[in-house]
C-alpha cells in the first residue's frame, strides 16, 4: 500500500565509488517522493544531487539500500527490465542535455519513441507537439550544434516528456537558461505536476527550487533537511512577478 | 524496434562519415571485385578453350614427340620427327585403322572472287578423316594428294557472298605464293575439330597435308632433315578400331611401340629425351580442365584473402565507431535502447558497409571480367549466381565483422557511457 502511494522510496541508499580512497558519493539516503509531488533537490556541488537523480532514473544501482521506483526494487530488476522502466515510466532530463549530436532536434525527441516500437509517423508527430511547447516549433530540422544551450535544454526537455512519463526528473534545468525562458519551462514544469507527473528536479537557485512543493537539502552525500514550501505561497509570489514583468517589458516595447 | 528503423538509422551513421565509410568498404570491393572478375573471365575462358565441346572424335588419338617434363596442352614442346613413312606403318598395325600427320600451314589472306580477306590463323592440313563424315553439313571430305578443302561455315561466311561447295578460294601463304583451293565440302560446327586446334570458334580451313604442308616444308626446308627427305610432323592422328578404351589403349600401345622404336624414322631422330604421348580428346579435355580447376581455385583463395582483409577493415573501424559513439550508445539506453536494439543498430552498419561492399565490388569485378573477355576475344559468359552469391557473402562479411564490435556496443554501461568524454 504504502509502495503504489510512493513514487519513489529510498531507504539506506549507499553509493560508493571506489578511486583510490572510497568516495562516498550518497552515504546513507532515506528518502519518499509521493505520486504527484514536486520535489527540489538543492545542495552545493558535489554533494550527491546527480547520483541520486541517476539512481532514481534507473542508471544507477546503489552499492547497498534500496530504491523503489514506481512500486518495484530496481536493484533485483535485470538490465532489460530497468531499461523497459526508463523508457516508459520516466523522463530525464540531463545537466549536461545528453541529445545525440548526428540527429535533428525532432528526431532527438521522436527517439525514445523508436525504442518503443511506435511508427514513424506518430513519433515525429508527438515530437513536433512537444518542441511547439517547449517554444522550438521552426527549430525541428536544427542539429543540437545549431542551437543554443537554453535551445538544447528545452530539446531534452521535450525529448523527456515525449513517452509520457509518470515521473519526470531533471537535472538543473534552468541551469543555462535566461530567467524569461527558464519561467517558461518551469510553467510547463507546474502544468504536468498539475496533470499528476511526479516531478523531482535539482537546482542550485533558490527561487526556482521555491516552485516545488518541497525541498530535499543534500550534503556530502546526506540528506541534511526537507523543507516544505508553502505552496499558495510561493507560486504566487512568483506568478505575480511574472506578470509584472510581463507589463513592464511590454511598456517598454510601446515607448 | 523495426528493421527499417534500424537500417535507417544505420544508414545515417554510415553517411556521417562518408569518406571513412568509403575507405572501409574498399577491402570488401576488392575482394568480391577479384572474386567476381576472376569467376567471369574463368567461366568465358572454359567457354572458349572448352566449349559446350563434348568429344565425338571418341576413336581419335593425338600424338606428338616431346621431352615428357614440358606441361601444358597438346602439342606442347612438341618436335617435328614424325615422317610420312612413319604414318604408313603405323598405320599397316591391326589395331589402327588410320594414321595421318597434323600440321598448320602459315597464312596470310585469303580471297574468294576476287574479294580478300586477312586469314593469319592458316590452313589446317590432316588426312582425310580428320574432318569426321558426321561433322559434314555438306559436301564431302577432301581428298588426299587433291587441292581440295572442307571448310566451316565461320570461313565460308566471311564473304560478301557466302562461299559453296564447289567454289574456288585463292589462299596467299605466309611467304607471300599463292595457291589455290577448291572447296568440297562444309562443316556444321566453327568450333575446332581436335585439340590440336583449340575448341575457340574460328574461321577455319581444312586441306590435305599432301600437297599442301609437303609443298611448304619444301619450300621453307622445315622438318626436312635435308633435300629429298619427305616432310617431317609435329602431331600425329591416329584413328582407333573403336572408341571404347580397350581398343584406344590397344592402337595407342601399337603405334607408341612403334614411333619409340629404332625401327620408325621418328625413332631413329628422337633421343633419350623425347618421348611420344598420345591422348584422347577427352583426357586432354581433362588435363586442360584440371589446369583451369587450379587456376580458378588460386584466385578464388587470393579473393578469399582479400575477404578477409576486408571484413577486419569493417571490424575495425566499427571498434572505433562503438568507442567513438560511446557517449550516443549511452545517450539511447538512456533513453530506452535495450542492448538488442544497440545490437541490432550496429550490426546494421556492418551488414550494410558489407552489402554495399558487394554490389559494387560485384559491379566493378563484372565490368572487369568482362573487359578482360572482350579484350583476349574470349565469348562472355553471366555466371549470376556468383553475383547472389556475393550479396550473400557481403551480408556474411557484415554479420562476422559486426558481431564483436556490436556486442561490445551493446553491453556499454549507460551510466558510463554518459561520462564518456
Ligand atoms: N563515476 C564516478 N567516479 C568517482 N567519483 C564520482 C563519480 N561520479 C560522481 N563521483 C563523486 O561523487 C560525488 C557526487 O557527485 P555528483 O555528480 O552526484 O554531484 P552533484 O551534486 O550532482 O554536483 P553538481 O552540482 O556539481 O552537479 C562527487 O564528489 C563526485 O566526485
Ligand atoms: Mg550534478
Amino acid at each position: 500500500m504504502a509502495e503504489s502511494a510512493s513514487a519513489v522510496a529510498l531507504s539506506g541508499v549507499r553509493r560508493i565509488y571506489h578511486v583510490g580512497e572510497p568516495v562516498y558519493a550518497l552515504d546513507g539516503v532515506d528518502l519518499e517522493i509521493p505520486r504527484g509531488s514536486y520535489t527540489a533537490i538543492m545542495g552545493p556541488s558535489g554533494s550527491g544531487k546527480s547520483t541520486l537523480m541517476n539512481l532514481v532514473g534507473c542508471l544507477d544501482t546503489p552499492t547497498e539500500g534500496e530504491v523503489v521506483v514506481g512500486g518495484r526494487e530496481v536493484t533485483g530488476l535485470d538490465e532489460r527490465e530497468r531499461t523497459r522502466l526508463r523508457g516508459e515510466e520516466v523522463g530525464f532530463v540531463f545537466q549536461t542535455f545528453n541529445l545525440m549530436p548526428r540527429l535533428s532536434a525532432l528526431e532527438n525527441v521522436a527517439l525514445p519513441g523508436l525504442f518503443r516500437g511506435e511508427d514513424r509517423a506518430t513519433r515525429r508527430e508527438r515530437a513536433a507537439a512537444l518542441l511547439e511547447r517547449v517554444g522550438l516549433a521552426g527549430r525541428g530540422d536544427h542539429l543540437p550544434n545549431e542551437l543554443s544551450g537554453g535551445q538544447r535544454q528545452r530539446v531534452a526537455i521535450a525529448r523527456a516528456l515525449v513517452n509520457d512519463p509518470a515521473l519526470l526528473l531533471a537535472d538543473e534545468p534552468t541551469g543555462n537558461l535566461d530567467t524569461d525562458t527558464g519561467r517558461n519551462v518551469l510553467d510547463l514544469f507546474d502544468e504536468l505536476h498539475a496533470a499528476g507527473n511526479t516531478v523531482v528536479m535539482v537546482t542550485h537557485e533558490p527561487h526556482v527550487a521555491e516552485r516545488a512543493e518541497r525541498i530535499v537539502h543534500l550534503l556530502d552525500g546526506r540528506i541534511e533537511r526537507i523543507e516544505s514550501v508553502d505552496a499558495g505561497d510561493a507560486t504566487g509570489t512568483e506568478r505575480d512577478a511574472t506578470d509584472a514583468e510581463g507589463d513592464a517589458t511590454g511598456t517598454e516595447g510601446k515607448d | 524496434m523495426r528493421p527499417v528503423e534500424f537500417l535507417r538509422l544505420s544508414w545515417r551513421s554510415i553517411r556521417g562519415h562518408r569518406l571513412r565509410s568509403t575507405l572501409t568498404t574498399l577491402g570488401v570491393i576488392i575482394g568480391v571485385a577479384a572474386v567476381i572478375a576472376f569467376v567471369t573471365l574463368g567461366a568465358s575462358l572454359q567457354a572458349g578453350v572448352v566449349g559446350e565441346f563434348s568429344p565425338d572424335d571418341g576413336r581419335n588419338v593425338y600424338g606428338w614427340a616431346a621431352d615428357p617434363d614440358v606441361e601444358g596442352g597438346p602439342a606442347a614442346g612438341a618436335q617435328p620427327v614424325f615422317s610420312e613413312a612413319d604414318l604408313e606403318a603405323v598405320e599397316e598395325l591391326e589395331a589402327v585403322e588410320a594414321a595421318y600427320g597434323y600440321a598448320t600451314v602459315g597464312t596470310q589472306a585469303v580471297s574468294y572472287d576476287g574479294e580478300q580477306v586477312a586469314q593469319g590463323d592458316g590452313l589446317v592440313a590432316s588426312g582425310p578423316s580428320y574432318v569426321r563424315e558426321e561433322r559434314l553439313a555438306e559436301g564431302r571430305q577432301f581428298e588426299t594428294g587433291e587441292r581440295e578443302a572442307v571448310i566451316n561455315p565461320a570461313a565460308a561466311g566471311r564473304f560478301e557472298e557466302n562461299v559453296s561447295v564447289g567454289d574456288e578460294l585463292e589462299v596467299t601463304l605466309l611467304g607471300g605464293a599463292t595457291t589455290t583451293v577448291e572447296v568440297v565440302g562444309i562443316t556444321d560446327t566453327n568450333e575446332g575439330l581436335s585439340p590440336f586446334e583449340g575448341f575457340e570458334s574460328a574461321p577455319r580451313i581444312y586441306v590435305p597435308t599432301d600437297p599442301y604442308y609437303a609443298e611448304q616444308t619444301d619450300g621453307l626446308g622445315i622438318g626436312g632433315e635435308g633435300a629429298g627427305e619427305s616432310a617431317r610432323f609435329l602431331a600425329i592422328v591416329i584413328e582407333a578400331e573403336s572408341a571404347d578404351e580397350e581398343a584406344i589403349d590397344r592402337a595407342r600401345e601399337a603405334a607408341v611401340g612403334y614411333l619409340e622404336s629404332d625401327a620408325s624414322d621418328a625413332g631413329e631422330l628422337m633421343d633419350d629425351e623425347l618421348a611420344v604421348t598420345m591422348q584422347t580428346s577427352t583426357e586432354l579435355l581433362a588435363q586442360l580442365q584440371d589446369v583451369l580447376d587450379l587456376l580458378q581455385n588460386f584466385v578464388v583463395g587470393i579473393a578469399a584473402i582479400s575477404l578477409l582483409v576486408g571484413s577486419i577493415g569493417i571490424a575495425n573501424i566499427m571498434l572505433v565507431s562503438v568507442t567513438e559513439r560511446t557517449r550516443e550508445i549511452g545517450i539511447m539506453k538512456a533513453v530506452g535502447a535495450q542492448n538488442r536494439d544497440v545490437l541490432g543498430l550496429f550490426l546494421a552498419e556492418a551488414v550494410i558497409l558489407g552489402v554495399v561492399g558487394a554490389i559494387f565490388g560485384t559491379a566493378l569485378g563484372l565490368a572487369a571480367g568482362y573487359l578482360g573477355a572482350w579484350y583476349i576475344d574470349l565469348p562472355l559468359v553471366y555466371p549470376l549466381e556468383y553475383v547472389a552469391l556475393a550479396i550473400v557473402v557481403g551480408v556474411l562479411v557484415g554479420i562476422a565483422s559486426g558481431l564483436y564490435p556490436a556486442w561490445r556496443a551493446a553491453r556499454t554501461d549507460p551510466i558510463d557511457a554518459l561520462r564518456y568524454e
